[in-house]
């Protein structure tokens, strides 16, 4: 860790130099290890020590960007003058409105000393717990167990000065027997408010009953999606439609339906980046505070994420929803997605289904078949049921799924009162809170061999 | 760098390593992209730093850092030694690596035209162009045009004694019209879908494109798309184009045949394989014609090198030959289970990653066929051209990939176009049915700039090379 002074004083120092109008500097650092497990043995372990320094310069309305992972102040100059000679390349971008000025954001703890302190010694130790587990009941484990920290810091020449450090840390287990496979996830920037025994027993039970599953004929059931389910769904139809680049393109289910039905009013969605439930990072990576916004609510579509020049474009303000200067071609994408729970416990949500499936997870989701109409497809795993009468019957092989999410979540029967933080590909800034939801049609198109 | 390594690699050799490699990368990207008239990514990247593998106690430890002084790669060395004890205390057996000829050489890939040299001017230029013509016609919501280049030095060590430098330069570009009417949103792509197309090669590669001869093309059959009747939901013959293919090799064959897969230890994110080690030599994987390998010494393709980064020298070796399963992508720490020596595809997307067994250009062999002659023998099927959509189970069996557009064929001729087609199947059984392939003449190195594996998640480049091939009763279109 660099730390908040000595960061701002040195892009103070870097930025005197600048010949541009305006200078942003953004800094993301980490230190992090991993340990990754399967056969129920390590097989890699690795650490790293990285940090990636952007400047975006400013001429006018001439935007020149240029990064490095140095912060070697001769390495932070050369990359200066290199945004600057960008810059004088460029032609005017009309939507942009110049860089922020310095606002309030939520003052939040991101920060846990024992997840900074944890090492490779204290990772293999619990990795060896979720072994004992699984050998416990003839299991093999394989997985990964992410620990880390690492800051953040927004620095412009119009006085922006954001920064907040993180830790965070993610453990994922599948248990594995010669026909069956379970599933668990833990993530929190808390370390020892994950708990791999526990992580490891579900897993394990998952595996246990999805032995030797049989077939189901393809077509339309109703689902119990539990919390990594959901997250893999939304993460794709955040990508697909609650960023500003596909409303703005028009490929958004949501960008022909701002204030109609487009799910059941069971459901809501929303991003949240002060609220320490997920992975939360309290400004975007312009130094703008994220608001918390809803893209569904109550089953309406309310809108999407803006950065400034994505909302100049749109006529509304940044909703502080900006990715790095390199990334801002793919518009404004939010982070810290929370799906609204319900009053219902899982168990109750089973036990109402006459025939259905419970599904752990998806694999392999893609959804640029029909963005408009947010259909996606991918593939069941690591723990898929058929239940029958309110009870989980046996597992079932993998099924493929192809549906439009409009559609589907518009047939919720229930959703869940607790909900978990699961990571997602953007896990050190961020994550998606989802809870368990039931479905009442998701179309199966397919089947595969296990 | 090679002396601070050595010295290093000593210190290494003196707390008792079984194995050790430091590897320096320093990666030089610049981005550029133009929508809609709007110049929105124009950007440079310097990425440097070292990576250290070690091997103590029969077990891995690896550590990086973004910096090349001498002590701090000795502070990284020993995080990695001391991680690799960690490892150690949860090992069931010793690694052990496949022998392995020791190199001294340094490799360069070719390159004409260095495109840092080029002027941003002209660069910019070319995609401002492409993105006014596209948007010349008002159906068209969002026109986009991007090139991207990478700039790679690489010098590897290893306590057996091992000193390759590598210096790699990549080019690539492409661009896309999305159309739409109120209605439908549909997108065509140039020269291929996921900012087109890519190789180890200069600017010259981009110019040897034609990208502005293909504008109209694109713009026209985005808009056309708008009314096309949608893709049937039937059992049809197909044939597949050239770019679509290197995605059903890359999907159906690359992957299963990464041989850390294969073992399990993949299965966390990416999953595992149906082509298992027992069906080696064995499993009919397609038909007769179907011939399949990897070969990393293609002047200029993507996947191509001069070392992988275990300092194994690039080479060819089958994977599937004469429609029979008989080769695996390997490395040193893999080949061994099946009684091989690694054939190099190990790699590393940069400094801070552990290499991973990784696709180099995963090819299928070329067959007799002209594309028309292909077409016209085909009484009644479907042409698909272009990806847009991809998904697979994670042992690779039952895949369902989506492209830009297709058009029906009937009576041997290509006719309507028909928007939003998909096909899908099970991948023994769909490389089976595979009857035809295209002549060389069609055969072309599809680069694929963004292989994702790993955790943490690393992307590779890779590459495939492909021609048309028609396949037999293949399920298409999928009630939604």
């Amino acid at each position: 860790m660099i730390g908040k002074d000595k960061l701002f004083s040195t892009f103070e120092k870097v930025a005197k130099s600048s010949r541009a109008d305006e200078t942003e500097i953004v800094f993301v650092g980490n230190t992090s290890g991993l340990t990754r497990f399967a056969n129920s043995t390590i097989h890699q372990n690795v650490n790293e020590t990285n940090a990636k320094i952007l400047f975006r310069v400013v001429n006018g309305k001439k935007i020149g960007v240029a990064s490095t992972n140095s912060m070697a102040f001769n390495d932070l100059r050369a990359t200066l003058k290199n945004a600057v000679e960008i810059a004088n390349y460029q032609k005017d971008n009309k939507y942009f409105m110049g860089l922020p000025e310095q606002a309030d954001y939520a003052d939040i703890d991101t920060y846990f000393d024992n997840t900074a302190k944890y090492a490779p010694k204290e990772r293999a130790r619990m990795v060896k717990k979720v072994f004992v587990r699984g050998n416990k009941r003839k299991f093999t484990c394989a997985g990964s167990y992410a620990t880390g920290d690492g800051e953040i810091a927004v620095f412009n020449t119009k006085g922006v000065r954001c920064y907040q450090p993180v830790t965070s840390a993610s453990l994922n287990i599948i248990a594995m027997s010669e026909t069956s496979s379970g599933f668990a996830i833990g993530l929190s920037r808390d370390v020892d408010k994950i708990d791999p025994v526990a992580l490891a027993d579900i897993a394990v039970e998952k595996a246990f009953r999805s032995k030797k599953p049989k077939a189901l004929e393809p077509g339309d059931y109703e689902v119990i999606l539990e919390p990594s389910a959901i997250a893999e769904i939304f993460e794709w139809v955040n990508y697909i439609g609650f960023g500003s680049k596909s409303f703005l393109d028009k490929t958004s289910f949501l960008s022909e339906n701002i204030g109609k039905n487009v799910m059941s009013d069971l459901v809501s969605i929303y991003d949240d980046g002060a609220d320490i439930e997920g992975i939360a990072l309290p400004f975007d990576f312009e130094g703008v505070p994220r608001q918390k916004i809803f893209f569904v609510e109550k089953g309406v579509g309310r809108g999407v994420a803006f950065d400034r020049t994505s909302g100049n474009k749109n006529g509304v303000a940044s909703t502080g929803h900006a990715l790095t200067a390199d990334e801002q071609g793919e518009g404004a994408i939010p982070l810290n997605i929370f799906i609204g729970t319900g009053d219902k416990t899982r168990d109750e949500m089973i036990s109402s289904v006459k025939k259905g499936i419970l599904v752990t997870r998806f694999h392999y989701i893609n959804g640029f078949l029909d963005t408009p109409k947010a259909v996606l497809t991918g593939m069941t795993r690591d723990g898929t049921f058929l239940i029958e009468d309110g009870k989980i019957k046996h597992g079932i092989k993998n099924m493929r799924f192809t549906d439009s999410m409009m559609r589907a979540f518009s047939t919720v029967k229930g959703v869940s009162k607790d909900r978990y933080p699961i990571p997602s590909w953007w896990d050190a800034v961020g994550c998606l809170c989802c809870p368990t939801i039931h479905l009442g049609s998701l179309k199966f198109t397919g089947t595969t061999d296990f | 760098m090679k002396n601070k390594f050595g010295n290093v690699l000593d210190w290494l050799k003196s707390k008792s390593v079984d194995y050790a490699d430091c590897r320096y990368v320093r990666t030089e990207k610049e981005s550029l992209r133009v929508t809609d008239g709007v110049i929105d990514t124009l950007s440079r990247d310097v990425d440097v730093g070292v990576g250290i593998r070690v091997i103590h106690n029969g077990a891995w430890g690896f550590a990086s850092i973004a910096s090349t002084k001498e002590s701090d790669i000795k502070k990284t060395a020993n995080k990695a030694l001391q991680t690799a004890r960690a490892s150690a205390s949860a090992k069931k057996e010793n690694v052990k690596l496949a022998d392995q000829e020791v190199f001294k050489d340094r490799y360069k890939s070719p390159c004409v035209k260095d495109p840092f040299m080029v002027p941003v001017d002209e660069k910019i230029g070319l995609l401002l162009e492409i993105s006014d013509q596209l948007k010349s016609k008002e159906l068209i919501k969002t026109a986009e045009a991007s090139m991207d280049f990478f700039k790679t030095n690489k010098i590897f060590c290893s306590t057996e004694g091992a000193e390759i430098e590598q210096d790699i330069i990549e080019s690539g570009a492409g661009y896309s019209a999305i159309a739409f009417d109120g209605n439908e949103v549909q997108k065509r792509s140039y020269p291929n879908s996921h900012r087109g197309d890519y190789a180890t090669r200069g600017y010259e590669f981009i110019e040897e494109m034609n990208l502005l001869g293909y504008v109209d093309k694109t713009r026209e059959e985005a808009i056309e798309l708008l009314t096309a009747d949608e893709c049937p939901d039937t059992e049809a013959d197909i044939i597949i184009c050239g770019s679509q293919m290197a995605l059903q090799v890359h999907e159906s064959c690359g992957h299963p045949t990464e041989l850390d897969r294969v073992l399990g230890t993949e299965i966390s994110l990416a999953g595992g394989s149906f082509m298992q080690i027992d069906g080696l030599n064995d499993l009919v994987y397609g038909s007769p014609i179907v011939n399949i390998y990897a070969d990393a010494t293609i002047p200029g393709a993507l996947g191509s090198f001069g070392y992988d980064d275990e300092g194994v020298k690039a080479q060819r070796s089958p994977i599937v030959k004469d429609g029979m399963h008989v080769g695996y992508l390997t490395s040193r720490e893999t080949a061994p289970v099946i009684g091989q020596r690694s054939n190099g595809t190990m790699r590393a997307d940069k400094w801070n990653r552990l290499p991973l067994i990784r696709m180099t250009n995963i090819n299928l062999e070329p067959g007799e066929w002209e594309l028309d002659d292909l077409i016209a023998d085909t009484e009644g099927g479907i042409f698909f051209d272009m990806n847009k959509v991809w998904s697979i189970d994670d042992r690779r069996l039952n895949f369902q990939f989506g492209v830009e557009c297709a058009r029906e064929i009937k009576g041997g001729k290509l006719g309507r176009m028909l928007k939003n087609p998909l096909y899908t199947g099970m991948t023994p059984k769909f490389w089976n049915s595979c009857d035809a392939i295209c002549n060389k003449n069609h055969w072309h190195v599809w680069g694929v700039p963004n292989c994702g594996k790993g955790e943490p998640m690393q992307t590779a480049r890779v590459a495939h090379g492909t021609s048309p091939a028609r396949f037999r009763k293949v399920k298409v279109g999928v009630s939604k």
